[in-house]
């Protein structure tokens, strides 16, 4: 993906292969690939805070902490992010594909 | 958030009764010494507590012997930590390289790996198919046994979609073949009456923190007084320490190591509990709250039920689907959103999701216990009903 000048590459489920590059830029383009015409107010006070988890503790941020930090339940957020929070939100937030089994 | 809606009885019953926190409590507050044979007062009674859950174990699950007032070895019932240690005792101590082994794609991991590293070091391994809705055929079993054929290893009670399988009918079977017979219990021991004499049972695998609402850390296996199996764990027995080999006699033969003691205190007292609240009583609560649950998702447009919807022959445990979901992700809404706890995923029993078609993301499951109530069923249909409109079909 081609964002200003940045070239932007993923891995194959579509995470940021170089979260380093993230911007709002990017966030926004990568938030449109996911069918996200346009970044709200809340879609970005859960970008955000997933980032600034992710920064300080190298880790996604669990569901239950997004939810009582940003004021939304898992349902808001699944119809924010579509493919929810770890493979919607997490992505447009710019982290490496988050740890999960089956 | 709502009150917590405890929905996960499957992977563990909870709560556990206060008699069983009792009984460890008192574990160690007044006997937690390790028994072994030595003379001291404190060692000879948690000794006899031990030896009087071997007592209690055997007879609960022999009842046709007990009532005709015949004698089942107590030290026969041997105590491991798990389901899947004593699936793994029986499995590496029936089948060797060149044997054969009959099993089921309905198992658990703690049967279908063992059996696979079985296979790996030379042994033969049949999965027998179920049919539609889980329920596999006797007749399906006997076609599958051959001349080399050790062991018939069955689950009697799903973990994935509840399905109860007849045991007594694939005890007849593997008897006719003079095959020994080893059943997983771990779903179904304190919700079914089982009999291994009636089905012709020779391993008996339990777990003690499901439905005999004993603490994690506990279960075991009850051999038959007439099967014979190889010991594979050495070690201290707390007994003639100097014979260089681990002992052949029973339990040591199946036992190495200091047992959880505590554990078996509390395990114990679980059982008391179920047997005073009766097997009929807790399993017929279950299933009452089991087939309003069932109602109530089938009226939800894009809930899927996979497996059987078959009152009869079933513990109180099903697998659904939201359509336009992931699994994972219903179950992480009910949890946040909702305060009901369920198990998403595979369920450590990928060959039966594979058989219904419910792979690779699997299902949510819910899993009822004797603590549930009709308003934690309601409250659970609403959840599912809200979390679909969201997304409808």
């Amino acid at each position: 993906m081609q964002v200003g000048d940045v070239a932007v590459e993923f891995d194959k489920d579509g995470f940021m292969l170089e979260p380093a590059l993230w911007d709002d830029a990017i966030a926004s383009a990568i938030a449109q690939d996911e069918g996200i015409d346009e970044m709200s107010e809340d879609h970005w006070k859960i970008v955000n805070f997933i980032r600034e988890y992710w920064k300080e503790h190298d880790l996604a941020p669990p569901v239950r902490l997004i939810c009582q930090t940003c004021g939304v339940s898992v349902r808001q957020i699944y119809k924010l992010f579509t493919a929810g929070p770890a493979r919607g939100a997490c992505r447009v937030a710019g982290l490496p594909k988050p740890d999960g089994c089956v | 958030m709502a009150d917590l809606i405890y929905l996960d009885n499957a992977a563990t019953t909870f709560p556990k009764p206060d008699v069983v926190h009792d009984a460890v409590h008192e574990f160690y507050q007044n006997y937690g010494v390790n028994p072994g044979r030595t003379g001291c007062d404190l060692a000879i009674h948690a000794e006899q507590v031990i030896h009087g859950t071997r007592k209690k174990f055997s007879a609960f699950f022999n009842r046709s012997l007990v009532e005709a007032g015949k004698e089942k070895d107590p030290n026969r019932l041997v105590f491991t930590l798990n389901a899947t240690m004593s699936l793994n005792l029986i499995i590496n101590g029936m089948v060797g390289p060149g044997d054969h082994i009959v099993t089921t794609l309905v198992e658990h991991n703690s049967v279908i790996r063992p059996v696979n590293h079985k296979v790996k070091d030379g042994a033969e391994a049949t999965y027998v198919v179920p049919d539609g809705e889980g329920y596999v055929d006797p007749e399906e079993i006997r076609k599958a046994i051959k001349k080399n054929t050790t062991l018939v290893v069955v689950n009697h009670a799903s973990n994935v979609t509840g399905v109860v399988q007849d045991i007594k009918a694939i005890g007849a079977v593997c008897a006719a073949k003079g095959v020994p017979f080893a059943v997983d219990t771990a779903q179904s021991a304190g919700v079914l009456p089982i009999d291994m004499a009636e089905c012709g049972i020779h391993f008996l695998s339990f777990t003690g923190h499901k439905g005999l609402f004993g603490p994690t850390g506990t279960g075991g296996i009850c051999v038959a007084d007439d099967a014979e199996i190889r010991g594979t764990v050495y070690g201290g027995t707390g007994v003639r320490s100097a014979h260089p080999y681990h002992l052949e006699e029973y339990p040591y033969r199946l036992e190495a190591g200091t047992l959880n003691l505590a554990g078996i205190a509390g395990l114990s007292a679980g059982l008391d509990w179920v047997v005073d609240r009766g097997l009929d009583e807790i399993h017929s609560h279950e299933i009452d709250l089991t087939a309003k649950l069932q109602n109530g998702l089938s009226e939800i447009k894009g809930v899927k039920i996979w497996g059987t919807r078959n009152l009869e022959r079933r513990v109180a445990t099903m697998s659904m689907t939201v359509a336009n979901y992931d699994a994972g992700d219903v179950g992480t809404i009910l949890d946040v959103d909702y305060g009901i706890l369920t198990r998403t995923g595979l369920h450590c029993a990928p060959l039966i999701h594979e058989h219904h078609g419910s792979v690779p993301r699997g299902t949510v499951r819910f899993s009822i216990g004797p603590f549930n109530t009709e308003e934690h069923v309601d409250a659970a249909v609403k959840a599912v009903a809200e979390i679909a409109a969201d997304r409808p079909a």
